[in-house]
């Protein structure tokens, strides 16, 4: 299930920073993992090539650590889920994978904008009201309901 | 400091060519669209000028927001052009706002969340975008980039 929490966290497992965090303690097979590859492909346009080398289109050979902020928050996100990580790191791109991320594993993410989710179906729960919601329209509505942003 | 200021910046892969028109400019907009590209060419040039290989067209200096000292920083720039980058723990803090709101330079801010002690304008929220449609480059093994409106208030 993906939990979302709006607004600010106070919690020792909280990372304001996930693009340097996961500079600082990424592993290797993160990077290979099929999931990260897919999710590189889509948001950074690049192409994995080995843990230390990623193809991109406008910069050429890049090392993990350029990847965006998104990605890794992404990546993050999917193998660090003793962390909560700072979603706005996110770009709206990144919200399906969000979405895909979810399906998998429990896993929590803080947000402090609105992030659009698109217009399909998905499941997410709201922390700070408990409430499950069923689409964007209606997590927006319970953003705004809520007064959480 | 006022008026428009253009800022035009390249090395021999990527390039950007954007307006602030006032004091305070947000940068969102989806991930990996070079927000953070375009802050390491401006830190880049501002370690070396010219030396670094890159080349900055502007009117007024442009820097980076450095992490630390930073209320030192905005007290001493003048008539400058600083960009921001959102992982700065403090952007979000009174004290950032002041600092910002009581100088006279002009502030670009990479930052999703919004940002309630800062007074800008909706019109000034700008993504970053390939430019695929100009002609005027010649150049094609760069990509060139531009700012377009996020809330594009002309067409709702």
């Amino acid at each position: 299930m993906l939990n979302l929490i709006y607004g600010e966290v106070e919690s020792d497992n909280y990372i304001f920073d996930p693009d340097t965090f996961f500079n600082n303690t990424y592993e290797d097979e993160w990077i290979t993992d099929e999931l990260s590859k897919r999710m590189i492909r889509d948001v950074d346009k690049s192409e994995v090539i080995g843990p230390h080398l990623i193809e991109n289109p406008v910069l050429g050979p890049i090392s993990q650590k350029e990847l965006s902020g998104g990605v890794k928050t992404l990546i993050l996100i999917n193998n660090d889920t003793e962390h909560i990580f700072n979603g706005s790191a996110c770009g709206d791109n990144c919200a399906k994978w969000l979405i895909e991320i979810g399906k998998q594993k429990d896993v929590t993410v803080r947000l402090g904008y609105f992030m659009s989710f698109g217009d399909e179906p998905f499941e997410a729960k709201v922390v700070n009201t408990n409430k499950i919601v069923h689409s964007g329209a209606e997590l927006d509505r319970e953003v705004i309901d809520n007064d959480l942003l | 400091m006022i008026g428009k200021y253009g800022i035009e910046i390249y090395n021999n892969k990527i390039h950007y060519e954007f307006e602030v028109k006032r004091n305070i400019t947000i940068i969102q907009g989806d991930s990996a669209t070079g927000k953070t590209t375009l802050i390491d060419l401006i830190a880049d040039y501002g370690r070396l000028g010219k030396g670094s290989g890159i080349t900055l067209k502007c009117d007024k200096d442009c820097l980076v927001l450095p992490s630390t000292r930073w209320k030192e920083f905005i007290r001493d720039s003048h008539e400058c052009i600083i960009f921001v980058e959102e992982n700065l723990p403090f952007i979000k803090s009174k004290e950032f706002a002041e600092s910002v709101n009581y100088s006279d330079n002009y502030f670009v801010i990479v930052f999703r969340d919004s940002l309630p002690a800062l007074a800008y304008s909706i019109e000034e929220i700008y993504g970053i975008r390939e430019d695929r449609d100009s002609q005027k480059y010649v150049n094609a093994k760069r990509v060139y980039n531009s700012f377009y409106n996020i809330y594009n208030l002309d067409n709702e």
